[in-house]
């Protein structure tokens, strides 16, 4: 397992290096003298060449390249132009949120497409595997925003059931201790703040969890039909177990396995949905973060943002493959 | 060809994809000569609900919803369409490379296409449209880039496997140049796989730049695209929903039909599904 | 069968549940009468007096938070009262303030207020803050006679000085606090204001809770609470559910769509309160240009006359802006009401003849109009581009993003642009010098005046006199001279607008600047 671990952990690095090289160069492609748009017009001179000095801009490529990768160890990920504060530091402040809704996203996405995916696939080719199929798929060609608007016009304003944004009622106040709502909430003891805090959770979770569970509805669906007709599969049917024994026993158990590595994957992916869906239900994420970033031209933010979202993705898929790696006896197996 | 014809034909999904595609694009063939400009301002007739003379509303400037819906939608299935185009082109390209030549190149390639994936594909668009600068051509282009190396990784795939099969190396030793061998064979043996991967793409090239049109990096007003519409029009969901979801299901529908069509077009390449139906 | 009934069940119930339980209605009842929720578009800047640059929403926070020794008086903000001054008084050559401070007064950290910590905030703006240099900057010396009166001594005359003195920049902060907290000041500021600063979390909300020994008395309200949300469409569904108590207009760069002032009319729950602004927004000429059409003030005046004044506040503002003829709104105390006159007005075919005069051929002629970003701007960019080209002169929009907006402007290289200017003190210096005199045209966006010694002379000349009566009649002046030469059209002055629940009672909408007070507010 170790060797296994040190060996995932070495890939990772030409990739980590070559991903740093991209988000470096993002400030680069900016046309013109980056300096100059980053400080706007009132800039004076000196302010610009102090800036052209500590983006070291006049120094060679390599070498401005070679400051930022020291800089990033030591966690220096520049200054927010708008609000002057290290990144890093408004990064981390805003991430709690993000992950509060994509986790919580996640296991609404699992306890919803697996089961779908399996009814899909033993009721293969029925009008229920069709619906499921063209709802599936609707799922996954949905634009977030379109999903977010329309929840929050159905429920928080034409129904007016639950709340139009934000994580927990306005009147409300909680100190701000973990960062996840729900767990400061509940650290307060404030009356109501808890259940405030879950329906303030709904809508943004449930846009998110579309997506996930479309997708991953869609893969059970595919795996189990192809598990369905191996031969082991078929060998355990002509041995007398039940439809039943064989479908839950051996083929979810066998495509249990890909769907992690699917959610995994599309976990990431989901975060990039994140940003649109925090816009409109005004969730203080890392995702409206970039995008009121984007908005002030913010290039150190959106730099910034962009590697911890590259940074969240290669987390995920070493979890995955680690996670794969305890559950399958094949490659367990293959690793002793 | 003929049986692929059949194949989907027989297939539920592809007729409803090739159903709603089919109208989108005859809506957005006719439907620009049959409607109003889609620019023109009329304060007067701002914000009507959907109704004989404006079938799907008017926006806040009094511009005919439906109107701009069928111009739009030129833009919308041409971004699709060319995305896809340019991201299959650059992927192609270096993933043949890749593949055939082998060695130091193809390693460094590989690990650039490793390093684009590790990003969530709307972050990385989002973030090269955002150094670009704010305009339609540039969130194509930056979803195209984004896009790229899947195309790459397949192409290198089957690259692999063709130039490993004897009809290359026969080919190599008759003398013909290398350039003539990766055309005609390799290129040509891989388009089946290329052809799923682009037809699954189209609807999430269209998604993502409709995304980022949205956030405000793409189209700039008064071009009619979906997704900026719905932005544009967000202020108005409440009063007036239609201006906003009108852009916003048109987006859904033309992604949707793409890929019902893409999903029914892998199952068709699939060799193993194929034989069960 | 039996699964999907009780799945059904399970299902309707919680719809039910949730129905009958409206959200709003599950958080305490007592918390809600005595907490002010005010929905704001963005974070604020900073809640640091002394490098505030007069953004609206750090800015009111601070007025709350803070005193300054001056204010303006509601409900007209015409007349300024004291505040941790009781009496003030100017010496015949407005070169010296001598002010009578309150006694008593505590700040939030229990320190005393005195002459010492009003020298003390002032200085520090001073010496802190490039932007007040023209104004706090003039200030030769600081003197402090005795705890309670304090003298400030001026390097020139500078009317506008009070009205300086009742900005956030000029409040007054605990010396104490700021010795203590240092850099820290500035996320937790003290002041001796009607609220005390609570929290602030990035994003989601700023909390001030009630100063109980205000030397006002303490405020009706407990708690206030400002909460973040950027879209604009949001900020109007949580009014209307009832999530938060006030919205405010962002009147800079997007507003509140007439539309839903509609809708708000009709709704007994929200009450809309207006109050006219001092903001102006204008099609400015690049008056700098020494070639092309609009050197020629004929051309100048036949776009002036082409725009439909009335028709743009009706068709896109539908009455939530108001006319403008010159450089000053006429809510302005020194808005002279003869430019009415001299202020060119909607007629096309005299604007085409007026160009004919000038030998300009409309078709010759196609002009790039910049324009800032947001859908406000679109809307006034498009109908303007509508009505040039009914006098035949093509017009290209090009919104552009602020950065480089404003690179542009100041380089001067444009020859119409949409623009606007919301005063940042309650004064017309701040539309006149900072609009029109030339020397500025390279360091702000302007009207790109070129030099004209005169005209600027008597910019500077009623900037600095101290008789008011002769100060108007300078203005006066000024204004028709400026309109005369037609340096841009004058589109409309936006009201300012807040929607606030109907429980919500004693706001107050302050004028110019916007930047409300909180302290006599109640929700019954």
């Amino acid at each position: 397992m170790f060797a296994f671990l040190v060996r995932r952990l070495l890939s990772l690095i030409p990739v980590l290096a070559l991903v740093l090289v991209i988000v470096f160069s993002l400030v680069r492609l900016i046309p013109g003298d980056p300096a100059v748009t980053l400080l706007g017009p009132g800039a004076t001179d000196t302010q610009i060449a102090a800036l052209r000095a500590q983006l070291n801009l006049d120094e060679p490529a390599l070498l401005q390249l070679w400051h930022y990768v020291a800089g990033l160890a030591q966690g220096d990920m520049g200054v927010s132009l708008k609000s002057g504060q290290p990144v890093l530091d408004e990064v981390l402040l805003r991430l709690p949120a993000t992950l509060e809704i994509s986790i919580a996203a996640v296991l609404v996405a699992i306890l919803v497409g697996t089961p779908i995916g399996v009814l899909s696939a033993t009721r293969a080719n029925s009008g229920f595997d069709h619906g499921v199929r063209i709802l599936s798929l609707t799922g996954v060609s949905m634009p977030a925003f379109l999903l977010a608007l329309l929840l929050q016009l159905v429920f928080a304003t034409w129904l007016g059931w639950l709340p139009v944004s934000g994580r927990m009622s306005s009147y409300l106040f909680v100190d701000n201790v973990t960062g996840f709502a729900l767990i400061d909430a509940w650290l307060s003891g404030e009356p109501g703040a808890v259940s405030s805090v879950l329906l303030h959770m709904i809508l943004p979770v449930t846009v998110l969890a579309a997506f996930l569970a479309a997708t991953l509805g869609r893969f059970v669906r595919a795996t189990m039909l192809e598990t369905l007709g191996e031969d082991y599969v078929r060998t355990a049917r002509a041995k007398g177990l039940s439809r039943r024994e064989v479908i839950y026993g051996h083929a979810l158990r066998t495509s249990l396995l890909p769907a992690i590595t699917v959610v995994g994957l599309k976990f990431a992916e989901m975060l990039g949905g994140a940003i649109l869906t925090e816009t409109i239900f005004s969730w203080p994420g890392i995702g409206r973060f970039m995008f009121e970033a984007i908005r002030n031209r913010d290039y150190p933010v959106i730099q910034g943002a962009t590697l911890v979202f590259a940074l969240l993705f290669m987390l995920t898929s070493l979890l995955v493959d680690v996670l794969y790696a305890v559950l399958d006896p094949r490659v367990r197996r293959k690793m002793k | 060809m003929r049986e692929l014809i059949h194949f989907l034909r027989r297939n539920t999904l592809a007729m409803v994809g090739s159903g709603i595609l089919g109208a989108l694009l005859l809506a957005v063939l006719i439907g620009p000569f049959l409607v109003q400009s889609p620019t023109a301002i009329d304060m007067s007739a701002k914000l009507l609900p959907p109704g004989p003379g404006h079938w799907l509303g008017t926006d806040s400037f009094g511009r005919d919803m439906l109107a701009r819906l069928v111009h739009g939608g030129r833009y919308t299935l041409a971004i699709g369409i060319l995305v896809v185009g340019i991201a299959f082109a650059i992927g192609v390209f270096f993933g043949v490379v890749a593949g055939f030549t082998g060695g130091w190149l193809d390693t460094l390639i590989m690990r650039i296409v490793d390093a684009m994936l590790s990003f969530p594909a709307l972050v990385l668009a989002i973030a090269l449209a955002a150094a670009f600068g704010p305009s339609l051509e540039n969130a194509m282009i930056a979803v195209a880039i984004t896009m790229a190396p899947q195309f790459a990784r397949v192409a290198r795939s089957q690259a692999l496997a063709v130039s490993s099969r004897l009809y290359v190396d026969a080919a190599h030793a008759l003398g013909l140049p290398r350039r003539r061998i990766l055309l005609r064979y390799v290129l040509i043996n891989a388009i089946g796989p290329l052809l799923v991967q682009a037809s699954l793409n189209v609807g999430s090239a269209i998604l993502q730049t409709a995304s980022l049109g949205f956030l405000g990096l793409g189209a700039q007003p008064p071009m009619p695209e979906w997704g900026a519409d719905v932005s544009a029009n967000l202020a108005f969901a409440r009063s007036s929903p239609w201006t906003a979801l009108g852009p916003g299901f048109a987006i859904l529908l033309a992604v949707l039909s793409f890929n019902l069509i893409g999903d029914s077009l892998a199952d068709w390449f699939n060799p193993r599904r194929r034989s069960q139906s | 069968m039996k699964l999907t009934r009780r799945l059904f069940g399970v299902v309707s119930g919680a719809a039910l549940a949730m129905g009958t339980v409206p959200f709003a209605a599950q958080v305490a009842q007592a918390q809600e009468s005595s907490t002010l929720v005010i929905a704001v578009p963005s974070d604020p800047a900073g809640l640091e007096p002394g490098i505030n640059k007069a953004e609206p929403i750090g800015s009111e926070i601070i007025l709350n938070v803070f005193d300054t020794l001056v204010a303006w008086q509601a409900p007209d903000f015409a007349e300024l009262e004291g505040r941790l001054a009781t009496e003030w008084s100017v010496s015949e050559d407005g070169m010296t303030f001598d002010f009578t401070l309150r006694d008593g007064v505590v700040f939030h950290d229990g320190t005393p207020f005195n002459a010492e910590a009003v020298k003390f905030s002032i200085e520090r703006t001073v010496e802190m803050n490039p932007y007040v240099e023209a104004s706090l900057g003039l200030i030769e010396s600081i003197e402090t006679p005795s705890e309670t009166e304090v003298v400030f001594t001026l390097s020139r005359p500078y009317p506008a000085f009070l009205s300086i003195l009742a900005q956030p920049q000029s409040a007054i902060v605990s010396p104490t606090a700021v010795g203590e907290l240092g850099d820290d000041f500035a996320t937790n500021p003290v002041g001796t204001g009607p609220f005390k600063f609570r929290a602030y979390q990035a994003d989601t909300r700023v909390v001030l809770d009630a100063n109980a020994d205000y030397y006002r008395g303490a405020p009706k309200l407990e708690r206030l609470i400002y909460t973040i949300i950027p879209e604009a469409s949001t900020r109007r569904l949580e009014l209307e559910n009832g999530g938060v108590d006030i919205i405010q207009q962002a009147g800079q760069l997007s507003a509140v769509p007439s539309e839903e002032m509609a809708a708000f009319a009709e709704n007994d729950d929200i009450q809309i309160l207006e109050s006219p602004s001092q903001i102006i927004r204008q099609l400015e000429f690049n008056n700098s240009l020494t070639d092309g059409p609009f050197t020629d003030v004929r051309v100048r005046r036949a776009i002036a006359m082409a725009i439909d004044y009335d028709g743009l506040l009706s068709g896109v503002f539908d009455g939530t802006a108001e006319r403008v003829y010159g450089p000053l709104t006429s809510n302005s105390w020194a808005f002279d009401p003869e430019v009415m006159d001299l202020a060119p007005s909607y007629d096309p075919e005299a604007a085409k003849a007026l160009l004919a005069e000038a030998g300009v051929d409309p078709s010759d002629l196609t002009v790039k109009l910049y324009s800032f970003q947001g859908s406000l701007w679109g809307a006034v960019a498009t109908f303007v581009q509508a009505n040039l080209a009914d006098i035949g002169v093509n017009v290209e929009i090009a919104q552009t993003e602020f950065p480089s907006y404003r690179a542009l402007h100041v380089a001067g290289e444009w020859e119409m642009a949409l623009d606007g200017r919301q005063p940042w003190y309650n004064d017309p210096d701040a539309h006149v010098t900072i609009g029109y005199l030339s020397a500025l045209k390279n360091s702000a966006m302007t009207f790109r005046m070129p030099e004209n010694a005169e005209l600027d002379a008597k910019i500077l000349e009623a900037q600095g006199e101290a008789d008011m009566e002769k100060r108007k009649t300078l203005y006066g002046e000024i204004q028709k001279e400026i309109v005369e030469q037609v340096p841009g059209a004058y589109l409309f002055s936006p009201k300012l607008i807040v929607f606030a629940r109907s429980n919500v009672e004693g706001l107050v909408v302050n004028s110019a600047p916007p930047l409300n007070e909180y302290w006599s507010v109640s929700k019954n």
